[in-house]
């Protein structure tokens, strides 16, 4: 008996259903409305939670559990901190760093920060010129020469990322490069798998301590660890030294440091769809109210059929869903279409240009659904529960 | 029965689609009235900018140094009135966290080129320039970090070590400073370029930047010409620009990010001015036959179409209105906390009457077509239809 009762509700809600879907059509630019109102909410919230994961995948691929990267204490970036040749050499002794047969992998390396001209905007835009020397390169695991040769030490060649050769204009291949005195030459193009290395400018250190007046000194370390992971023997030997006041910690988190900047971005862009998506909801109920005044009169001669309110309940409810779905996807179309690889540039904590591109993974998706899902279902449910309560003769009454 | 009545009785026939219709339009113009707020307060620099102030950086970036002789080279072009010249501290208090905008300066200088944008009293301005050890601080900042005059402060450096070992300086609070304008950024300290190259522990006598005034705006290029090509092929070449195009190419460094941003509030922002206007012209459409009622009654078609205008309006602004008030109010609040990354938050009459316009454009827009319907509204076929 409860299987039949059930059955008849499941087939009640559904023809109740079809019927309501059926007659969208002459409510065509209702119904348009809030496809769009969804659309819009979403494609929004997508935009933005795109953003703030491209760059933070930018900046988080770029550190590796097993370097440790050093700075002075207090510095905050690498662009602020400076290391002298004495710290270099104690670093060099240091328990915990792996080892190979020319010696410990460390690599002292300098970051200045030069002009580069930008594509989009044809305005100067700070790029970081990294000197570093092949140990350096040794440890960017993922590195690898796209085109051309590496610099040869003690000359005034370099090696451009990808990512500056996207968005920077006059860095291809062969060409030369004037930083105010010193003419450059570009003798190859890296990649470093999409990550913020790609935005940098890699010379010999050598030569940009002598061209920026950097004596012996530099600005950070990174050393490759014995265990990845593993600080400790580092941290107990700083302690001991005392000229060794540096910040340690592991590459990795010193990225996805600098990589929660945008989260800002991510944050900012809830707020706004979630407001936005409030606009929405009223333009969305409003829909709906119509659609069930609309209907009143039919709703009302299926309830004297004998269908249940609840089936009419259900198939509001499945209308305000159906719209809001179709206005999620549209909306989770257009996002993917406009913004997804979409290349942008801004400004890193260490006051250079990270180039990074939008990027739209599949739980941005999930995430994107759900507000469309909520949309539909809190629109479709206030009209509904009227629909479903409005007594019949009144009904009727007020549709004559 | 005048019209006002009846307009009311209109609006309010179905309370509800009323309440829904102002509340879109409210949430729209509440973000309308906030993000265009944010964006003007991000070009804040670029408009304050005096139009006779130049900059001069080093050509490579404007994060290398410039000799410090250059100040006096730079003096003696033609043309040039006032000069003067600052080194980025790198400030933090306490915390690396908690960043301070610290410059080291000239002091008599500065104040000469920045006296619009510093006010202190001759008092404070003598007893700042009586102590090496003194800094000024703006009013913002001061009120941020609770400091008081004749307070002694300890700010880090992230970039600079003192001679003494540490990176901490300690400075006394001289004077607290204003702006002669409320836009003015007071979120800022400045301490004595020689003490502080004193007792830095890198040596030698380097300066971030340059600031001029010129004796004519007019003359901006040629002096800025002339200021590069003595410069050129030394040691340090140099970059001049107006303090106008330097602030620019800074805030273009956040790059397309703010673009696309915008693009994409502002895109949804007329969104929900399309879907509004939709559900008002709609509603106004289902009133067909009364409004043929009306004409029959002998209501002169002129005198109904303004009704219906007038009744768009008027849901406009109310919804409209409401909004950028409530803009004006989370603007106000977010203020104090904001004051550290954006000094310059303001809703001001420009941002509101930009938005006034987009109500009035909305109301006469969503208005128009149904006023228009109902003034050749020809009453026969209103009741056939009906």
């Amino acid at each position: 008996m409860r299987s039949l009762i059930s059955r008849s509700l499941f087939t009640q809600t559904a023809a109740v259903t079809v019927m309501n879907i059926r007659s969208l059509p002459r409510r065509l630019w209702m119904s348009l409305a809030m496809v769009l109102a969804s659309a819009v909410v979403v494609a929004i919230l997508l935009a933005f939670l795109a953003m703030a994961k491209g760059f933070e995948a930018t900046m988080s691929g770029a550190g590796s559990d097993a370097v440790a990267l050093m700075m002075r204490e207090g510095s905050q970036a690498e662009l602020n901190s400076v290391i002298s040749r004495d710290q270099v050499n104690l670093v060099e002794e240091a328990p915990g760093i792996a080892r190979d047969a020319e010696g410990p992998l460390v690599s002292p390396e300098l970051y200045v920060i030069v002009d580069g001209i930008k594509k989009s905007t044809g305005s100067k835009a700070n790029i970081p010129l990294r000197g570093l020397d092949k140990r350096g390169m040794a440890m960017r695991g993922n590195m690898q020469l796209l085109e051309g040769r590496m610099f040869t030490p003690g000359t005034n060649e370099m090696i451009v990322g990808s990512g500056i050769l996207r968005e920077f204009d006059g860095f291809q291949l062969g060409n030369e490069i004037r930083f105010g005195k010193n003419v450059w030459t570009v003798v190859g193009v890296f990649s470093t798998g999409g990550n913020v290395f790609e935005s940098e400018l890699w010379a010999d250190a050598k030569m940009i301590q002598s061209h920026y007046n950097r004596g012996s000194s530099y600005q950070t370390i990174r050393a490759q660890l014995e265990n990845p992971g593993d600080l400790e023997p580092l941290t107990a030997y700083f302690d001991t030294e005392s000229q060794l006041n540096l910040e340690l910690k592991t590459e990795a988190d010193y990225f996805a440091e600098q990589g929660k900047q945008l989260q800002y971005m991510a944050i900012f862009g809830r707020v706004i769809s979630f407001i936005m998506a409030l606009g929405a909801l009223a333009g969305a109920l409003n829909t709906m109210y119509t659609s069930v005044a609309d209907r009143a009169k039919e709703i009302a001669t299926l309830r004297t059929l004998g269908f249940s309110n609840f089936s009419a309940f259900c198939g509001t409810i499945a209308e305000a869903l159906v719209l809001a779905i179709a206005g999620g996807l549209l909306g989770s179309l257009a996002a993917f279409v406009f913004f997804d690889g979409m290349n942008a540039s801004t400004l890193g904590g260490s006051f250079t240009q990270v180039v990074f591109s939008f990027e739209m993974s599949p739980d941005l998706f999930v995430q994107g659904a759900v507000l469309a899902l909520l949309i539909g279902f809190v629109s479709g449910f206030f009209p509904a529960w009227r629909a479903a309560r409005m007594p019949v003769i009144v009904a009727f009454r007020n549709a004559a | 029965m005048n019209d006002l009545y009846l307009i009311y009785k209109n609006m309010t026939r179905k309370p509800l689609r009323l309440f829904l219709t102002c509340f879109a339009i409210f949430i729209a113009f509440l973000i309308f009235g906030a993000v265009t707020t944010l964006k003007s307060a991000l070009d804040a620099g670029i408009d304050l900018a005096a139009d006779n102030r130049l900059v001069v950086v080093n050509k490579i970036n404007f994060t290398q140094p410039l000799p410090i002789a250059y100040a006096q080279k730079v003096a003696a072009v033609d043309g040039v009135e006032n000069v003067t010249y600052a080194n980025w501290f790198g400030g933090y208090y306490q915390e690396p966290r908690n960043q301070i905008v610290a410059m080291a300066v000239e002091p008599e200088s500065w104040l000469q080129v920045y006296e619009r944008e510093i006010v202190l009293s001759p008092e404070r301005r003598a007893a700042w320039l009586g102590n090496r050890q003194g800094v000024i601080v703006g009013e913002s900042l001061a009120q941020r970090l609770g400091w008081k005059i004749g307070d002694r402060v300890p700010v880090s450096s992230s970039i600079f070590s003192h001679k003494d070992g540490g990176h901490t300086w300690d400075f006394v609070v001289e004077g607290i400073f204003t702006g002669s304008d409320p836009q003015h950024d007071t979120n800022s300290m400045y301490l004595h370029f020689k003490y502080f190259m004193e007792t830095q522990s890198f040596g030698g006598e380097w300066i971030g930047w340059i600031t001029l005034t010129t004796a004519d705006a007019a003359q901006n290029q040629r002096i800025a010409d002339a200021i590069d090509d003595g410069f050129a092929n030394s040691q340090a070449e140099t970059d001049t620009s107006t303090e106008e195009a330097f602030s620019k190419a800074f805030i273009e460094q956040i790059g397309n990010i703010g673009l696309i941003i915008f693009g994409v509030v502002f895109m949804a922002f007329f969104t929900i001015l399309i879907l509004v206007g939709n559900t008002m012209a709609l509603a106004v459409r289902e009133r067909t036959g009364e409004i043929a009622v009306l004409k029959t009654l002998g209501f002169p078609a002129p005198r109904i179409f303004k009704m219906v205008l007038t009744e768009s309006l008027l849901i406009a602004l109310i919804g409209g209105l409401a909004g950028l008030g409530a803009a004006w109010l989370i603007i106000e609040g977010a203020k104090g906390t904001m004051a550290q990354f954006l000094p310059n938050l303001m809703l001001d009459s420009g941002i509101a009457l930009q938005a006034l316009l987009f109500m009035l454009l909305l109301g006469l827009i969503t208005g128009l077509l149904p006023a228009l319907n109902a003034l050749r509204l020809n009453i026969v076929t209103a009741f056939n239809r009906g």
